[in-house]
């Protein structure tokens, strides 16, 4: 063998091993920057699922991206890539708060608005049902029924008012319970029916 | 028949909100009114009941009283 050869043999040999030592020098860093990112994101924890699920699937998805990187042992990539990932993901703690506090302040709003509501149905339907089955009671002893209404509507409006009577039940119920959302939900359908009923039997206002 | 109604009257202060009112017209009758109203003239007695705050004897309404249609 030459000794050009020899020279030109080792010097590949020596850029091979300077390559895979530069290589492992950022292995570890880019292993590092990836971990660091999973933490930060296991920080902002469930609440960033519930309340930012757009914001943490793009974290997420990019930090696949960077795990895919490293797979490849691209660790250059990785790290140009994983600061402003890593800037993002520790922002979704925050934003999860964020989200969650005006969450929570929306859901007590609404929960005041269907209280409010409820007092007003409460204060309103029984006097509203008293008055539609009165008439329902006073029609079913008629031996004949207004021009206006037929045997078959009449039926109809007599089951209109059995469900809402079952309804304000449920609604009471609900309300005895807490569950002040379930009861202004059967309390409006209460009151759709009642309305009905009365607009049929030309219960108007006067 | 309704009488011309020359008294001030009033419904009860705890009225149902949802509660139906007429106001008789001359030439009325409670049976009339529930013929109109419940398809059953007989049935005069349910306002007849309904309004005896202001109203004494079934055959004697006022023209302008406003009666309860219960």
């Amino acid at each position: 063998m030459k000794p050009r050869s020899v020279f030109t043999g080792f010097l590949t040999m020596l850029l091979a091993a300077v390559m895979l030592v530069g290589c492992a020098n950022q292995m570890e860093p880019a292993k590092k920057a990836i971990a660091d990112i999973e933490a930060a994101v296991a920080a902002a924890g469930a609440d960033a699922a519930q309340y930012i699920p757009d914001q943490l699937g793009a974290v997420t998805d990019q930090l696949a991206d960077l795990k895919a990187k490293l797979d490849q042992k691209d660790y250059k990539g990785v790290l140009a890539a994983a600061p402003a990932l890593l800037t993002q993901a520790q922002g979704l703690a925050g934003a999860a708060a964020s989200a969650k506090q005006a969450a929570e302040a929306a859901r007590a709003a609404a929960l005041e608005a269907m209280s409010a509501e409820w007092t007003t149905l409460a204060g309103s339907l029984p006097a509203q049902v008293a008055a539609l089955e009165s008439r329902v009671n006073i029609l079913s002893k008629a031996k004949k029924l207004p021009a206006n209404l037929d045997q078959a509507t009449f039926d109809s409006v007599k089951a209109g008012l059995a469900d809402a009577k079952g309804l304000w039940d449920q609604a009471t119920a609900a309300q005895a319970a807490g569950n002040v959302e379930a009861a202004v939900t059967a309390a409006r359908q209460v009151k759709e029916k009642a309305d009905a009923a009365m607009a049929t039997l030309g219960m108007t206002a006067s | 028949m309704a009488e011309q109604d020359t008294s001030a009257d009033s419904p009860a202060p705890e009225e149902n909100p949802y509660t139906q009112w007429y106001e008789v017209q001359p030439g009325d009758s409670l049976w009339k009114i529930a013929k109109q109203y419940y398809g059953d003239g007989s049935l005069y007695t349910e306002i007849f009941k309904a309004n005896q705050d202001i109203l004494t004897d079934p055959d004697k309404i006022k023209v302008g009283q406003r009666l309860r249609i219960p």
